[in-house]
């Protein structure tokens, strides 16, 4: 998910008054009075700060309060508290915590991270007065660094201190270990269970100074996730598996258009005599109808059996969407984003210019779990158990839908059975809240079809970059220019989800992260975007932004070196001389796969590098001809410069993931509209990579004290065009539109 | 109708064209067995009938009477953890998890059926979808999960 750094912050800053948030963010560190500021926070019970609780018994437990959508937070987050905290990850329980300000993801809305040791900034201050508690933008290691770690050496102090008191020594005569702080001189012990009630209501001055990097002994290591257990015995609890005592299933029909409104169902009455139904609804601004049930496929059924009353565009295509964007490109761009020295005019008069005219599909998340939401409301109060990618947004959406006060909603987060951004919308919530207050007393669990999901969905926007490039005999990129249509995700999305903070379409980032940020040398440079005006949908795919421009610019580099017959890794190299990170990561992808060696007949290779929620990514991929058109993809070699590590496991799963993510978008994914409808509705026609094609990942990990970047998406931008490029080294062919499937390649 | 599931009989009362996923996860509050697509492609409904991997979202529970019904829930039955369920821990194998009952089940047939399978045997038979795309690790622990069964033959002679 992208950034989320908007202007509206500072436009409303004046609204909020600074005295209203004086005393959050550090001090929430040094003495439980955070409680003060987080209301329920891990609920009923004493805890030491807003995110340790230990209990007199000696059980530890850590409030995470991110969405575990296969990412390993619900593991990474509680290593980074223990190893300040001094307890093995074995003793350790994890709660959800209710949505508030101490939870808020600073960096996803800031943009910066977080800086513990000073006050906050105005952005951080309007960050927590109105908390956005989510994950999303590869976040959550860069956000919690340094404020779990410091919450875990805040909480270790105080009760160092409670026990230092006791025994009348000071604290230098104390130190932790395994959940106990030990006298130097006696060898006694207290467990932190018999110190915790006192040391809670200590108050520090300052936060206690954290670990060299060299004294780890959790952080770096590999350490087995918390969830997966739970994860071979079926019993991980999802979104869709929530089983309330009494509850009800209800399936959604959505307007078949997508500007379409529904004003009745015909054949109510024959639908509510329909076995185990029990409700017909419309649903609010006529965006759907829902059939409540006993069962979900009882639901289902009646679902399907629906005749609607209703309007909507019948002749959207994909053919009017793609001439739509070739006039954005030639007469509606309404942004610069980059402007470096005279592109256009270079190039308008030079005469050797190269040029690409490159797009991409719309495309579905379509995450495993279909998408769900349970709603209860009864008696002036509300209750929700989803599989989310924000607490805060499920509790808006509560709030919003059933008109009850935050207060009375209690949030009850699940496992996620993918995120990718799609879950991080809000649609879900506000169709189950309005469902569960027709249907109120009863649970209500809302189910979206896998029909549904994926034809109503809040796509990736279909992308057209056309560029014009010119380069010296020496291989000097001498101008680039770059003119993108599409429509703003920023834009689209916070106004879906939090439209206080959406900003016109010029002004998001997100359009062109990867794009506008190269980190290649180039004299002149020009890149320029329009805003495409259509009905659909479109939100944060894994990797925003980047999924797309990295295809772009990463196949655009190779068709430049190509263009100078230069090699596309030396070509790249002689590019990023002035940036040390981007430098090393390149030499060590082209070391491993030895680029330098060529290999054996009928196989293939190409490259690309790609930064991207503050981590650097490069890719070398190998690929065998089969036959004519015909390949298989054999390995992805991965570097990935992520700065610190927490759970160096975790990065590796994350790289093959958004590898296999990017490449089922490379390969076949597309989203395409026909007399106003989207074409493909389920895996059969929205195929994704199996087994049978999965390459090998080998993935290495740049050892260094950076401060942490993202993982959970960045490997997915450069696996397109390291394809793509190995493609154009094979046949000669240049890919500049996706997926593969559509220029009649196959995968074996 | 009555279905031996995990070796227990449960009688349920549904209409005969319920798929047997419906009746696991609605009726009998088993849900482990997940809700993917409802066209048997993505493979996360699939239990095992006498053995064999099957996917449920399109088989009507009729289909299933009278015989062994095994979910990921029969697995670790007695509470101890399969091979393979071992080796998907011992590999860290699941992400968000949601596709991984269906893919622990056909593991489990596929090494019924084939004690020592290649990679390209694994490529023929596991062809369920995971969007988290744990491909490279669940050929990893199919492989270290064979391992084990056969070493445990050998010890049992």
């Amino acid at each position: 998910m992208g950034k989320w750094t908007r202007r509206a912050f500072i436009g409303t800053g004046g609204l909020i008054g600074v005295g209203l948030v004086v005393g959050i963010g550090a001090n929430m560190l040094l003495t439980k009075n955070a409680k003060k500021y987080s209301g329920k926070g891990m609920g009923d019970g004493d805890s030491m700060n807003a995110w340790i609780r230990i209990s007199s018994d000696n059980k530890i437990t850590i409030a995470v309060p991110r969405a575990e959508m296969g990412q390993g937070v619900y593991t990474s987050i509680p290593m980074l508290v223990a190893e300040e905290l001094e307890v093995d990850m074995k003793e350790i329980k994890i709660m959800q915590p209710q949505p508030e300000p101490a939870y808020a993801n600073t960096l996803m809305v800031t943009g910066q991270s977080k800086d513990i040791y000073s006050s906050l900034t105005m952005m951080e201050k309007i960050a927590h007065f109105l908390p956005i508690v989510a994950t999303g933008g590869s976040t959550s290691i860069a956000d919690g660094f340094d404020q779990l770690r410091a919450a875990g050496a805040s909480a270790r102090v105080m009760l160092t201190r409670e026990a230092a008191n006791r025994w009348g020594i000071s604290e230098a005569d104390c130190y932790a270990e395994n959940a106990q702080i030990i006298n130097r001189k006696t060898k006694e012990k207290f467990t932190y269970g018999e110190l915790a009630e006192a040391a809670g209501k200590i108050e520090l001055a300052e936060i206690p100074k954290l670990k060299d990097k060299k004294d780890w002994k959790i952080l770096g290591k590999n350490v087995q996730r918390l969830d997966i257990p739970s994860k071979v015995n079926g019993t991980a609890e999802f979104g869709l598996d929530v089983r309330v005592e009494g509850m009800l299933f209800a399936a959604i029909r959505h307007a078949t258009y997508h500007d379409g409104v529904v004003s009745s169902v015909k054949n109510q009455a024959e639908i509510e005599k329909m076995p185990g139904v029990k409700k017909v609804l419309i649903l609010p601004k006529g965006i759907g109808a829902v059939v409540v049930a006993d069962n979900t496929w009882r639901a289902k059924n009646a679902m399907l059996a629906l005749d609607l009353e209703e309007t909507g565009d019948n002749t959207l295509s994909s053919e009017k969407i793609n001439a739509h964007a070739e006039d954005v490109i030639a007469n509606q761009l309404i942004a610069t984003p980059l402007d470096k020295g005279n592109a256009t005019a270079f190039l308008d008069k030079a005469e050797n210019i190269i040029e690409g005219k490159y797009d991409v599909p719309y495309l579905a998340h379509a995450c495993m779990e279909p998408i769900n939401c349970t709603v209860l409301v009864k008696e002036g109060k509300a209750e929700i158990w989803a599989g989310h990618q924000g607490t805060s947004i499920m509790l808006d959406g509560v709030n919003a839908s059933t008109g009850i006060d935050k207060e009375n909603i209690t949030v009850n987060m699940k496992y996620l059975g993918g995120g990718f951004g799609r879950r991080a919308e809000i649609d879900m919530i506000l169709h189950a809240g309005f469902v569960a207050t027709e249907m109120e007393g009863t649970p209500v669990q809302l189910v979206y079809t896998r029909e549904e999901a994926m034809r109503h969905e809040m796509y990736r926007p279909m992308v057209k970059s056309h560029f014009r490039a010119a380069v010296n005999s020496k291989g000097e990129i001498e101008a680039w220019e770059n003119k993108m249509a599409l429509q703003s995700v920023g834009y689209s999305s916070l106004m879906r989800i939090k439209p206080a903070f959406a900003e016109p379409p010029a002004k998001d980032g997100s359009s062109v992260e990867g794009a506008a940020n190269l980190p290649y040398t180039m004299a002149n440079a020009k890149v320029a975007f329009g805003q495409m005006d259509l009905p659909i949908q479109v939100g944060n795919w894994r990797s925003v932004g980047s999924s797309q421009n990295a295809f772009f610019t990463e196949s655009f580099m190779d068709e430049l070196a190509h263009s100078v017959e230069q090699d596309p890794y030396e070509f790249r190299k002689s590019k990023i001389q002035h940036e040390p990170r981007f430098l090393k990561v390149l030499e060590k992808a082209a070391e491993i796969s030895n680029w330098k060696i060529p290999l054996a007949e009928g196989r293939f290779r190409g490259i690309a590098i790609h930064e991207s929620f503050r981590s650097i990514v490069c890719q070398v991929v190998e690929i065998t001809k089969v036959d004519e058109k015909k390949f298989s993809v054999d390995k992805y070699y991965n570097v990935i410069d992520c700065g610190q590590v927490v759970n160096p496991d975790t990065v590796e799963a994350q790289m093959q993931s958004g590898i296999m993510y990017g490449l089922s978008a490379a390969l076949y994914g597309e989203i395409t509209f026909k007399d106003g409808e989207v074409e493909q509705y389920n895996f059969p026609q929205y195929e994704v990579v199996r087994m049978n094609v999965a390459p090998t990942v080998q993935v290495h990990i740049m050892d260094n004290d950076e401060f942490p970047g993202g993982v959970g998406e960045p490997a997915t931008p450069p696996a397109a065009p390291a394809l793509a490029n190995a493609i154009f080294a094979a046949t000669g062919e240049r890919i500049r539109s996706l997926p593969l499937v559509k220029h009649g390649y196959s995968f074996v | 109708m009555e279905l031996k599931i995990n070796g227990k009989i449960q009688n349920v009362g549904v209409e005969e064209g319920m798929p047997l996923l419906w009746v696991l996860r609605d009726e009998l509050n088993m849900t482990g067995t997940k809700y993917g697509c409802g066209v048997a492609s993505c493979g996360s409904c699939t239990v095992m009938l006498d053995g064999v991997a099957t996917r449920t979202c399109t088989l009507p529970a009729v289909a299933a009477e009278g015989k062994e019904i095994t979910t990921i829930e029969g697995i670790s039955a007695g509470g101890e953890m399969s091979e393979i369920q071992q080796a998907w821990v011992e590999h860290q194998v699941p992400q968000c998890g949601y596709c991984q009952s269906g893919m622990i089940v056909a593991a489990e047939a596929l090494l019924n059926e084939i004690p020592n399978p290649t990679d390209e045997e694994i490529n023929t038979k596991i062809t369920n979808i995971c969007r988290c795309g744990t491909y490279n690790r669940i050929r990893a622990a199919i492989h270290t999960a064979a391992k084990m069964r056969t070493e445990k033959s050998e010890l049992l002679g």
